[in-house]
């Protein structure tokens, strides 16, 4: 039954990949961390940014960017909350714009720019979305906590002053089982300023 | 209610940085050197023996390093059945996911490619999924001695309660009124994905499990590995939800670990998601049926329940029913019965008992008032519960409270209408619910050190599901002690430097983990003013272990919600438009926390009344609808915004008079929301969810309420 072996889908589009990336043979930079890859498996060397810093790794043509991102850079703030792009707990931005990276090879990352939460302070300062997350007390468990913000990160780089209806459309594909819905919408309003406006509207 | 200095006022979480910078360790992100990643193959079928299993293929694959089938592993999963020897592998297996085998290998393609080269020869068995069902004549025997799962004395017998004479009570009646309702399985679906990594040092079991209570998980996995409890530390740092799905050790930890042993490497377990929905736990499916008598000012003279809960095949949870005892009333008779089947295994999830019968009792209580005329509202102020079970008095009750002023603010008298008054294509309505949660005090522990600088290490055994309790443990202690919350640093989530601490379930590290913290407070203020602070880099030390109980009341938190829904008649979907929450836990320690638990609480219950199924396909007896996706879980456009009222009763137990929180935001909510359909429509619909297609059959066929 599905469900014994997640996974499997990526492993068979292997070989379609190979081709498209094997081409830049120079050595990648530094080793990776967690399992070794496995050179029977079809890999590839990328090129690509992550939070500002470039990356040239060699990759499995089977690995997810979730993966990538985990496992082997140690950038676990990004989570898997299902590995199946259903819930969002994996959001990333890709050239600025939200992704599940649990539905993203790591070889389709070759040329691109990654930011994952890791990236969202600049110089020790938090991002205004993260202290309205404190503020609003946004995060219950924290897990889809990361997600949320990527998805809100995303959502103010394109419209920097959604109304609240434009929020919840925005991050709907953000699933948080402690259904603290309500103080995440409140904490993107107040970040992008428009909490006072919204408070204004309703009243 | 005296003011507090520290506590009492809305306070982030003292880890929320960490939560939003995605600095947390989650369990799955722990890893160590040379770790190993496993798998599990589960059963396809609902019911079946295994006739031969044949892991050689699997074996042979480069880089898998240890397989464990029931054929070689006998490890006995104590929690996972109280009733029942439950193994991690079981042949037969009993439900469609049932695990069959468990792989570690190098990494998780070769793990999961080795699950898929396992051949096992199944010879299926007959299966049942209605706990009715199981129990008729020839139905397939799921555990010996019968479908119907014995109580704790191993009597084979349905769990009863009654007082008064129930045939009086109905005498006495002027009305009588009869109905049945049907609850799903639902999955509690916390966010984190299922892991667990263990690794051995010399004989010390370390287990990084994803726990709601690592005192008692250690104390479980000691016993299941046959192990002393000191050989084993259980750590968990962060935790991305449970509401009752690890409360206990879990399979997984067991697996990792005697993977682990046998690897001789650390090993981390994962699930995916779906083996999460169908392979832990998920609330109990319900059948209850009620008959209540009332006079008619609204008196009730008598309530009769009879109920089936279905367990899954093991018998991890309780399967009982409350919400009744909400209800004052001298006659009262239960009679439930827990019934083994071949469906997805059930047990704890966010105030167990609850939300369902709660469902079904103010289903009915509302059509009472129905039939009477009379407003929902005055019917729940002239019946609700005085005293508990009509006996022992509250140590404090604010349910009074929480129906007059969250009525008020909900606007009850200017929009409540009676039901079927709106017409056209949008309909609205307005519906209320009420419950009650035990608040009781119990075990626990804590201890704080003081160092030279006056700081305060508070250790306590907690993890913080996403309650705060570690936020609110802090509060106490700086409360307690006068200082500000910055002196004290919270210890927490490792078993080999946190004392014992009831686990975070049952709603209860505020109020029992927090008493242990006002104990060790008062304690390390005594030596204090006795010795002074200590010097260069002495630290006083004091322990409190308290177990205090509570002579002469019941202890509870109570809770009413108001919803206001609109109905498209049209498509049949339905909108929650207003709500409001009203509670009574005590004293409020972090009103920040609390309120994101109540909105948290009330979504889930909203998506329990409007989405959530785990459905089954009747056939083959396979899940279906596991998964985010398919079970319809609450998202963000479907979450309405919640109001939240706190009734802040005086009580002179718990830390401040702080009554019990998490479970109670879900209780009242799921009625709320099928009364206020109800109210809107006229129409009833018995049995969960409120799904489309429902709406449009009882709007369509005219079955009156
Ligand atoms: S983990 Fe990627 S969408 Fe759920
Ligand atoms: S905060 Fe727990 S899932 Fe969102």
């Amino acid at each position: 039954m599905e469900g014994t072996g997640a996974g499997i889908v990526a492993a068979k589009v292997v070989p379609a990949l190979k081709g498209q990336t094997a081409k830049q043979a120079k050595a990648p930079e530094a080793p990776l961390a967690g399992p070794a890859l496995d050179p029977s498996v079809p890999h590839s060397t990328i090129k690509l940014t992550i939070n500002g810093q470039e990356h040239r790794v060699e990759v499995e043509d089977r690995w997810t960017l979730v993966e990538l991102l985990r496992d082997h850079l140690k950038l676990t703030g990004t989570k898997i909350g299902c590995d199946r792009g259903e819930c969002g707990a994996c959001t990333v931005l890709v050239n600025g714009e939200s992704a599940y990276s649990c539905s993203q090879l790591a070889v389709w990352m070759d040329g691109k720019t990654v930011t994952t939460v890791e990236g969202l302070a600049r110089n020790g300062k938090l991002d205004p979305l993260q202290e309205a997350f404190i503020e609003h007390d946004g995060p219950q468990c924290g897990y889809c906590t990361s997600g949320q913000l990527m998805s809100a990160k995303a959502l103010l780089l394109k419209n920097p002053h959604p109304n609240r209806d434009e929020v919840r459309a925005g991050m709907t594909g953000n699933i948080c089982r402690c259904s603290n819905y309500n103080h995440y919408v409140e904490a993107v309003l107040a970040a992008s300023g428009t909490l006072a406006a919204d408070a204004r509207r309703r009243a | 209610m005296t003011p507090l200095k520290t506590a009492g006022k809305p306070t982030p979480r003292i880890d929320a940085i960490k939560r939003v910078t995605g600095a947390a360790t989650y369990t799955a992100d722990i890893t160590a050197p040379g770790m190993l990643y496993a798998r599990v193959l589960r059963s396809p079928y609902p019911h079946a023996r295994i006739r031969k299993i044949d892991v050689s293929k699997a074996q042979a694959l480069p880089g898998v390093k240890t397989i464990l089938t029931y054929e070689n592993c006998d490890i006995q999963w104590s929690t996972g059945d109280t009733r029942n020897k439950r193994l991690l592998f079981n042949n037969p297996a009993r439900y469609a996911g049932d695990a069959v085998a468990a792989v570690a290998a190098v990494n998780r393609h070769v793990a999961e490619e080795a699950i898929r080269l396992i051949d096992v020869d199944y010879e299926q068995l007959p299966f049942v999924l209605e706990p009715e069902e199981a129990l008729k004549d020839g139905a397939p025997e799921i555990q010996p001695g019968g479908n119907l799962s014995p109580n704790g004395r191993g009597q084979h017998e349905p769990d009863k309660y009654s007082r008064g004479n129930i045939a009086d009570g109905f005498s006495a009646a002027d009305h009588v009124l009869e109905d049945s309702y049907t609850t799903p399985h639902i999955n509690n679906a916390q966010m984190e994905i299922r892991a667990s990594m263990a690794e051995w040092q010399g004989d010390k079991l370390i287990v990084h499990a994803s726990t709601q209570g690592i005192a008692n998980c250690r104390t479980d996995i000691a016993k299941d590995m046959k192990i002393p409890p000191e050989k084993v530390e259980v750590i968990c740092l962060y935790m991305g939800g449970g509401f009752g799905n690890k409360n206990q050790c879990h399979d997984f930890d067991l697996m990792a670990a005697e993977l682990s042993r046998r690897a001789g490497a650390p090993v981390r377990v994962e699930f995916t998601r779906k083996e999460d929905y169908i392979s832990v736990h998920g609330r109990w499916p319900t059948k209850q049926t009620y008959k209540i008598g009332v006079k008619n000012d609204g008196t009730l003279t008598a309530i009769q329940m009879t109920a089936f809960s279905g367990m899954g095949p093991y018998r991890k949870g309780q399967g009982d029913i409350s919400g009744i005892e909400v209800y004052q009333c001298p006659n009262v008779e239960r009679t439930t019965s827990m019934i083994y089947t071949n469906m997805a295994v059930s047990a704890n999830f966010r105030a167990p008992a609850y939300p369902q019968g709660v469902f079904a009792i103010e289903s009915l209580m509302d059509d009472a008032a129905h039939k009477l005329n009379m407003d929902p509202l005055e019917f729940r102020l002239k019946n609700f519960s005085r005293k508990f079970q009509d006996r022992t008095a509250y140590s404090s009750s604010g349910l009074e409270d929480c129906l007059r002023k969250g009525a008020e603010k909900f606007g009850w008298r200017a929009l409540w209408r009676p039901a079927g008054s709106d017409s056209g294509v949008m309909r609205r309505g307005v519906g209320m619910g009420m419950g009650m949660f035990p608040s009781s005090l119990g075990r626990s522990a804590a201890i704080i050190q003081v160092d030279s600088k006056g700081i305060y290490h508070l250790h306590v055994g907690v993890t913080d599901c996403g309650t705060g309790a570690k936020t609110t443990m802090g509060l106490i202690a700086a409360e307690a002690l006068g200082v500000p919350l910055d002196r004290v640093d919270v210890v927490w989530g490792d078993t080999d430097i946190c004392p014992y601490s009831v686990g975070e379930s049952g709603s209860r590290t505020t109020v029992q983990t927090g008493t242990a913290v006002i104990e060790a407070a008062k304690d390390i203020q005594k030596q204090i003013a006795e010795k002074g602070l200590p010097s260069g880099s002495d630290l006083l030390t004091a322990s409190a272990d308290t177990s205090p109980a509570l002579r002469d009341f019941a202890r509870y938190s109570f809770t009413a919600h108001f919803a206001e829904v609109e109905v498209d008649t049209e498509t049949g979907h339905i909108r929650v438009t207003k709500y409001v929450a009203a509670h009574d836990s005590g004293r409020v320690v972090n009103p920040l926390t609390a309120e994101s638990q109540v909105k948290g609480g009330a979504t889930t219950g909203i998506g329990m009344a409007l989405h959530e199924q785990l459905l089954y396909d009747k056939r083959t007896g396979l899940p279906l609808s596991a998964g985010y996706y398919h079970a319809r879980v609450m998202t963000h456009l479907d979450a309405p915004e919640i109001e939240v009222l706190w009734v802040e009763s005086e009580d002179a137990y718990g830390p401040f008079g702080a009554k019990t929180l998490g479970e109670p935001t879900i209780i009242p909510s799921v009625a709320a929301v099928a009364n206020a359909f109800f109210n809107a429509t006229g129409k009833r619909v018995r049995d969960l969810p409120i799904t489309r297609d429902k709406v449009l059959r009882v709007l369509s066929e005219g079955a009156l309420a």
